[in-house]
């Protein structure tokens, strides 16, 4: 590093120390010292905890499960998210902050009261199962909760906005006079669409599921009160080793793994979010 | 039997070295009482029993402040133990979970001497650990369901109609497994586990939820979302709506433990707190705020005739149920979690 650019990253850095100094020592190493936990065994070092993970059937289920459900979550969300960050750009301003207020309002909620929530609309005595069964549409009430689709609903339903808002601004940020270049060569607004508008949005829309596939992974209260101890997620299998039995070598075994994995997806999040930002 | 009589040796011996570390302990240092304990419980109806019955003489008595904090769990017995940092100088536990945290080395005996209990029930009465809070897994139902009368019914899903709901914990779920498939209450430990999970194959579609809160059950039967559920007798008795029996009901009792290394000072302090507990008038202050009953026996003697068997340690009620035992649970905690799990993910 030259003696030029140490004084501009200077001041800055000691602007921050403070904070930094925080997270490393009151964060990051009792994050260390936990994961390394996972590498100690009776007589030092071992791997005999991975080797575990890897042979009991039980825990990779219970990963394979996660990643899955962070999937469908992932994939749902761009499904729900893409259009409705779309309908959002082409709206007048002043609605535009109305529906982006409604977008951004549930974040104030405890994600608790949320979740809860879920159970007051969709249970077998909730709101739409009432009027289904008072409408005489059905004839038992449909078992929307205590499975995987409820946890899947109450998921989206807090992580949406990870999604939304970051696409919301990447697509503002699309110059409109590009789409009206395509159409004065002869696009349809079909073509426009696809050729010029979703490549450009496709980085951010790529980023916020990535974003939102790593959230997913640790969701800890969404299974736990709407999965009805059916839909094991590796957060609450954590939650058994440390808290209930405890077995924390194996605990810390399997959050090093749900890190590695985390941070692999973390770097394809930067590369996408940079990229676009170079772009 | 002859465990028992080799486990009251032990605590004998125990307590005689308890009360002579307390004894030169007080002699060495003489210090004087803390202005003030911290306690880790479960929190919710049960803390605030604590704090009504128990707390509130104790204080009177000493001038001893005592917050409480919650919830507890073993994690966190473990990481004050480990950490050397103890912020609780009394911790409730499961009795499974004492056992547990007794074989890791991370309980300080007790000194019965200072805590000069009332009468209590022998198994309240541990070296390293105070029972304070009976409580039973039993069965429960919305008001206007057919009533079963022993697990065997509640697994009959042909003749009692309707989802069900069983805790999350094969500590409490595979007894009952058990006693649905015949076995008779005195012999269910050592559990015969391959028995119980086969018994748990015939119930499994109808489960709609496993639960792990204890305000899950009566929540459940209340939306309808199950029909039958296994239940935390404290969270459903008093309840309107619901019914239950404490026939074959799952007894077991809560204990306050002291986490090893704790300041002599607390501990000689805290002592005082459990002595609090075992007094059976304060105990039944703590039943009118929570149905759970302290370790005392004679409470029917006291509560009014027509509530006399909404309680798990009346004489009649306690024929009728069965017993855990922690030392067969905690020994093979490993074990039944993970077939447990396996159980549930049908492998």
């Amino acid at each position: 590093m030259n003696v030029a650019s140490r004084r501009q990253a200077a001041p800055g850095f000691w602007l921050v120390a403070p904070l930094l100094a925080v997270m490393a020592l009151g964060f990051n190493l009792p994050l260390v010292l936990m994961l390394g936990k996972s590498v100690v065994g009776e007589s030092g070092f071992t791997l005999q905890h991975f080797v575990e993970i890897f042979q009991v059937p039980a825990y990779l289920k219970v990963l394979f499960n996660t990643f899955r459900i962070a999937l469908i979550t992932a994939v749902c969300c761009v499904l729900l998210g893409y259009p409705l960050a779309y309908w959002l750009r082409r709206l007048p301003s002043r609605w535009q902050l109305l529906a982006l207020a409604a977008v951004v309002i549930p974040f104030w909620v405890s994600i608790l009261v949320r979740t809860y929530a879920w159970i007051v609309v969709l249970g077998n005595a909730g709101m739409v199962n009432r009027s289904l069964l008072g409408f005489g549409w059905i004839d038992s009430p449909i078992a929307f909760l205590y499975n995987e689709l409820g946890v899947v609903i109450g998921t989206i339903n807090v992580l949406l906005p990870f999604l939304v808002l970051p696409l919301f601004a990447a697509m503002l940020k699309i110059d409109e006079r590009l789409l009206r270049a395509a159409e004065t060569l002869g696009a349809s607004n079909w073509t426009a669409f696809w050729r010029i508008f979703f490549p450009l949005s496709l980085p951010a829309l790529a980023a916020g599921a990535i974003l939102v596939f790593i959230l997913t992974l640790g969701f800890f209260i969404t299974p736990a009160i709407l999965g009805g101890g059916r839909v094991p997620m590796v957060a609450n299998m954590l939650d058994l080793l440390v808290n209930h039995l405890p077995n924390w070598e194996l605990a810390s075994t399997i959050s090093t793994v749900l890190l590695g994995v985390t941070l692999v997806l973390f770097v394809m999040y930067l590369r996408l979010t940079t990229r676009k930002e170079e772009a | 039997m002859r465990k028992s009589v080799l486990f009251n040796a032990l605590c004998a011996a125990m307590m005689v070295s308890a009360a002579l570390g307390s004894a030169a302990v007080s002699a060495q240092t003489g210090a004087a009482p803390p202005k003030e304990i911290r306690i880790l419980e479960s929190g919710g109806p049960s803390g605030d029993s604590i704090e009504q019955a128990y707390i509130k003489p104790y204080t009177a008595r000493t001038g001893i402040k005592v917050t409480r904090e919650s919830p507890t769990s073993a994690g966190k017995l473990q990481a004050m133990v480990q950490s050397k940092n103890i912020t609780s100088v009394l911790v409730e536990l499961g009795a499974t979970n004492v056992v547990a945290a007794r074989a890791l080395g991370l309980l300080e005996p007790l000194d019965w001497n200072a805590i000069d209990p009332a009468p209590i029930y022998p198994e309240a009465r541990w070296p390293d650990a105070f029972g304070y809070q009976y409580s039973s897994t039993i069965m429960a139902w919305g008001k206007g369901s057919k009533q079963p009368k022993t697990w065997a019914d509640f697994w009959n899903v042909k003749d009692f109609p309707g989802k069900r709901a069983l805790p999350d914990y094969p500590g409490y779920t595979l007894p009952l497994a058990l006693l649905a498939d015949g076995v008779t209450p005195d012999k269910l430990y050592p559990l015969d586990i391959d028995r119980a999970f086969a018994s748990l194959e015939k119930i499994k579609g109808s489960v709609a939820v496993w639960w792990k809160a204890g305000a899950q059950a009566p929540q459940l039967l209340e939306d309808k979302e199950v029909a039958y559920s296994a239940a935390w007798s404290g969270r459903i008795v008093g309840n309107p709506k619901i019914d239950y029996t404490y026939n074959q009901g799952l007894l077991q009792l809560a204990y306050f433990v002291v986490p090893k290394g704790a300041d002599p000072a607390a501990k000689a302090a805290a002592m005082g707190l459990l002595h609090e507990m075992s007094k059976l008038e304060n105990q039944l202050v703590a039943t009118n705020v929570i149905p759970y009953t302290g370790a005392s026996p004679g409470i029917e003697k006291l509560v009014p005739k027509d509530k006399v068997n909404d309680y798990p340690t009346t004489e009649a009620n306690k024929k009728i149920q069965a017993q855990a035992d922690p030392s067969w649970t905690a020994d093979n905690a490993k074990l039944i979690e993970k077939r447990w799990q396996e159980f549930k993910l049908g492998l």
